[in-house]
């Protein structure tokens, strides 16, 4: 007994130095990646690429953290990117579609847009939510499936090609704008994880999904109505998502029936980096800014040191897969 | 010596499964593993099966020292286990799994003749009544689990590993099993048997080794050693000390149930009732269906037929949800699987059923502050060490996970709670507290329903003891009656009845 003791004693000191070092790792890797690429290129540095940085970021940090809800829950959302497509084809079209109809009122057009646009993330995460939670398909399954789905309607709607003429207006709102000098996708992305942060930290339904995610029978056991919290899972992915997208969808003007591209797997980087893990009941707000942060920095930096596309991917692809590995040393070290 | 293991050490997060333990085992005896669940006995034949590797100590077998041995190798030269938890696969025939990994073929293509041959020699052999081209998923548990011994034996057998083997057999099987290890005995196999039940031990066993807690207590010859010298070597303590003086003074019923039987048929037509101010107990065999019992009234099983009444409501269609409202609260015997979420800290574990209150929460908003008292007053209360809330549950040791477990049913107004299997897996210290606990809720007027496979748990502390068997409830004992020969005597009654017919 006095053995079993002293173990346990021993213990918390060690777990916590490697907790202490496990989470220093990242930002520590962060400012060295930032030093490394600012030494082949000294334009990393530079005020106008910082600024960038932080604007590429903010796109990141917020499909980082739609993908975030529903890790967290043991699943992700492989339809993320072209569900950021089709809403912004769908939004564009609304929009185009009411200024043709209606003539000259711009604000009713953006407000269909934008109404459309969530709508569409909104019933998206809702069949996602739906197939997963009572359906019980496999998230991996589920969201294959509707990543085909979305790109269907987003190919469809938009007969493959951009859904141009969308209002100056929208663009000046999401995209151009400041308040107090901070870029328009800077400000939505802060006020968004901050509103996000207090659901994952301080509503019933955030403490669910946490719950949910660390053990789903014992959850269900204790009465938690899983099922509900699931599909609202999935349905805030896809809205968050949407709201990405309109964002997005600001920034080139148009709807864009490829828009979404990469998200998916950036979107899964970033989380799984920053430190949500995919066995699910670990994530956080904080976590996806920093693998935003990185994923960013790392693509930016690439970028600038004209490092082959297709050798970025690869770059990408690798830190995923060792970010995942990295995780398994984080579980040990709880 | 066939085995022999000196200083045999092994941690698993937050327990040390094993202790500086020595074990050795000659050829051509039975040399009994006993301890309470918990002591060790699973990690040790587990190292022994190749599955885990010690994290010291020496390990020999035929004088050779093992070293990365893996449980394909341990087959191979000869260690042969048979666990509680099968390796049969399900939708394969008896005939293609005791041949599972090591078919016979020729040039890649299976030689299904002299497989089926082997199969029906061996069976034979055995005098197992098994029918070799019989799908597994179609077996009773106690033919899975003669399937599984017959598997053990293929080939060049020098150890053979049997765990808890009689949990699901009938007297009769017992009886063929035994006369099987006396067989094997004679041909120089050893054999290690685990088991907590004492008169297979006396029967059987050559030597003795208790495990307690990860330690090793003693290693005795089993002639001459009595049952309550055994007892107390695996308790670590006397009987009547381990269990509190607990006074019953039954009140009004909380729980009523009539006819009740579940969708699967583990449960048939059972009747039942749970008084405050006092524990009910129900004992029963391995799969008896006493846990899917109190499950169906917590909500967890589909009921088809039957009433629940909750202080004197009707009940139907129950939900986890809805049962802790009405104040019934269930305790899952597995905290791993289905209680509790490892990764997660112990102050939301412990509020994770009560998030309806507004106490925790008010208009869906955390009331963590609140939270954060009303967790730390009942984890004081509980006597969890250390007192610390933000430690993650994973980190535990299995009777601190089972006290924040507990915590859950203090968090709101609880009059019934259901215990299924309370002590599975804690040490005996961990067991004195939650048995203490059970006594300080009865004497403040809940009921308590104690679902336990742990004979002298139920006989000590329940008030009245239900006994289950096959579904059914074969009896209801009260005051002098329950005794452990009663008990023993209902779960054989209808096996001798059933097979006069």
């Amino acid at each position: 007994m006095a053995e079993a003791k002293s173990t346990g004693a021993a213990r918390p000191a060690g777990v916590a130095w490697t907790a202490l070092l496990v989470q220093a790792l990242l930002p520590i890797a962060l400012i060295l990646l930032l030093l490394g690429f600012a030494l082949v290129e000294s334009r990393v540095l530079s005020a106008g690429n910082l600024l960038n940085l932080l604007v590429q970021a903010s796109y990141l940090a917020i499909f980082a953290s739609a993908q975030m809800m529903v890790i967290i829950t043991r699943g992700f959302d492989l339809s993320l990117g072209t569900c950021v497509s089709a809403v912004s084809v769908v939004s564009a079209l609304a929009m185009t579609g009411s200024l043709a109809a209606g003539g000259e009122a711009t604000g009713l057009a953006i407000a269909a847009g934008m109404l459309f646009g969530l709508g569409m993330g909104a019933l998206i995460g809702l069949f996602n939510g739906f197939a997963v939670a009572w359906l019980r398909v496999n998230p991996f399954v589920a969201t294959l499936g509707s990543l085909n789905i979305c790109l269907g309607i987003a190919t469809m709607a938009s007969d493959g090609r951009p859904v141009f003429n969308v209002p100056r207006e929208f663009s000046a709102l999401v995209y151009n704008g400041s308040v107090m000098g901070v870029p328009m996708p800077v400000v939505l992305a802060v006020l968004l994880l901050a509103v996000l942060h207090f659901v994952l930290n301080h509503t019933v339904f955030g403490r669910a999904l946490f719950l949910i995610g660390g053990n789903p029978t014992a959850a269900a056991v204790a009465g938690l109505p899983s099922r509900r919290y699931l599909t609202l899972a999935y349905v805030l992915c896809s809205l968050i998502a949407a709201v990405g997208a309109l964002m997005l969808t600001g920034r080139t003007g148009s709807g864009e029936p490829n828009l979404g591209g990469n998200l998916t797997l950036e979107s899964i980087a970033a989380a799984v980096i920053g430190g949500v893990s995919l066995r699910g009941g670990i994530g956080g707000v904080p976590s996806v800014i920093l693998g935003a942060l990185f994923v960013t920095v790392l693509s930016n930096g690439m970028n600038l040191t004209r490092i082959d596309g297709n050798v970025q991917m690869i770059v990408l692809g690798s830190v995923i897969i060792l970010a995942v590995f990295l995780d398994r040393f984080r579980a040990v070290a709880r | 010596m066939l085995l022999e293991m000196r200083g045999i050490s092994k941690a698993f997060p937050g327990v040390q499964a094993l202790d500086r333990v020595d074990f050795d085992l000659r050829a051509g005896e039975v040399h009994v593993l006993f301890g309470e669940n918990g002591a060790g006995k699973s990690t040790l034949i587990n190292i022994i099966a190749g599955t885990f590797a010690p994290d010291a100590g020496s390990f020999e077998f035929n004088g050779e020292p093992m070293r990365g041995l893996t449980p394909h190798r341990a087959r191979v030269i000869g260690i042969s286990p048979v666990f509680q938890e099968f390796s049969l696969v399900a939708e394969m025939t008896v005939e293609e799994n005791l041949f599972l990994g090591r078919e016979i073929a020729k040039a890649g293509v299976l030689n299904r003749g002299a497989m089926r041959e082997r199969a029906a020699r061996t069976i034979a052999d055995l005098g197992f009544a098994l029918e070799p081209g019989r799908k597994v998923v179609e077996l009773s548990r106690a033919h899975q689990q003669m399937t599984e011994i017959a598997k053990a034996l293929m080939g060049n057998v020098r150890v053979l590993i049997l765990d808890e083997p009689t949990a699901s057999l009938t007297e009769s099987e017992t009886v063929r099993l035994f006369e099987l290890i006396a067989q094997l005995k004679a041909s120089g196999i050893g054999i290690i048997y685990v088991s907590h039940r004492m008169s297979e031990i006396k029967q059987l066993g050559d030597r003795i080794t208790v495990l307690r807690d990860g330690r090793l207590i003693a290693t005795l010859d089993a002639a001459g050693v009595s049952e309550n010298e055994l007892v107390e070597l695996m308790t670590g303590r006397k009987i009547d000390l381990l269990f509190p003086h607990v006074d019953h003074r039954p009140a009004e019923t909380l729980l009523q149930v009539e006819d009740l039987t579940l969708a699967d048929h583990s449960v048939e037509g059972v009747d039942f009732h749970a008084r405050a101010g006092e524990i009910t107990g129900i004992a029963g065999l391995v799969g008896c269906g006493k846990s899917e019992l109190i499950r169906a009234v917590y909500g967890l099983e589909t009921i088809i037929g039957g009433t629940i009444r909750v202080e004197g409501q009707a009940y139907g269609h129950p939900s986890p949800a809805r049962s802790l409202e009405r104040g019934v609260c269930y305790f899952p015997s597995d905290r791993v699987v289905e209680g509790l979420a490892l990764g997660r800290p112990i102050r939301e574990n412990v509020s994770m059923a009560a998030l309806d209150l507004t106490r925790f929460a008010r208009l869906r908003i955390m009331q963590r502050g609140s939270e954060r008292r009303i967790v730390q007053g009942i984890v004081d209360q509980l006597g969890l060490r250390p007192p610390n809330i933000e430690r993650v549950v994973g980190n535990l040791s299995g009777g601190n996970r089972q006290k924040v477990m507990l915590a859950r049913g203090l968090t709101r107004t609880t009059r019934v709670f259901l215990f299924d299997e309370p002590t599975v897996g804690i040490d005996v210290g961990a067991k004195v507290e939650v048995y203490e606990l059970m006594k300080q809720l009865v004497d403040s007027g809940a009921a308590i329903v104690l679902v336990s496979s742990e004979l002298p748990e139920v006989l000590h502390l329940a008030n009245r003891l239900y006994v289950m068997h096959r579904g059914r409830m074969v009896a209801e004992l009260t005051g002098a009656d329950i005794a452990e020969q009663r008990v023993l005597a209902c779960f054989f009654q209808d096996e001798k009845t059933g097979q006069a017919a």
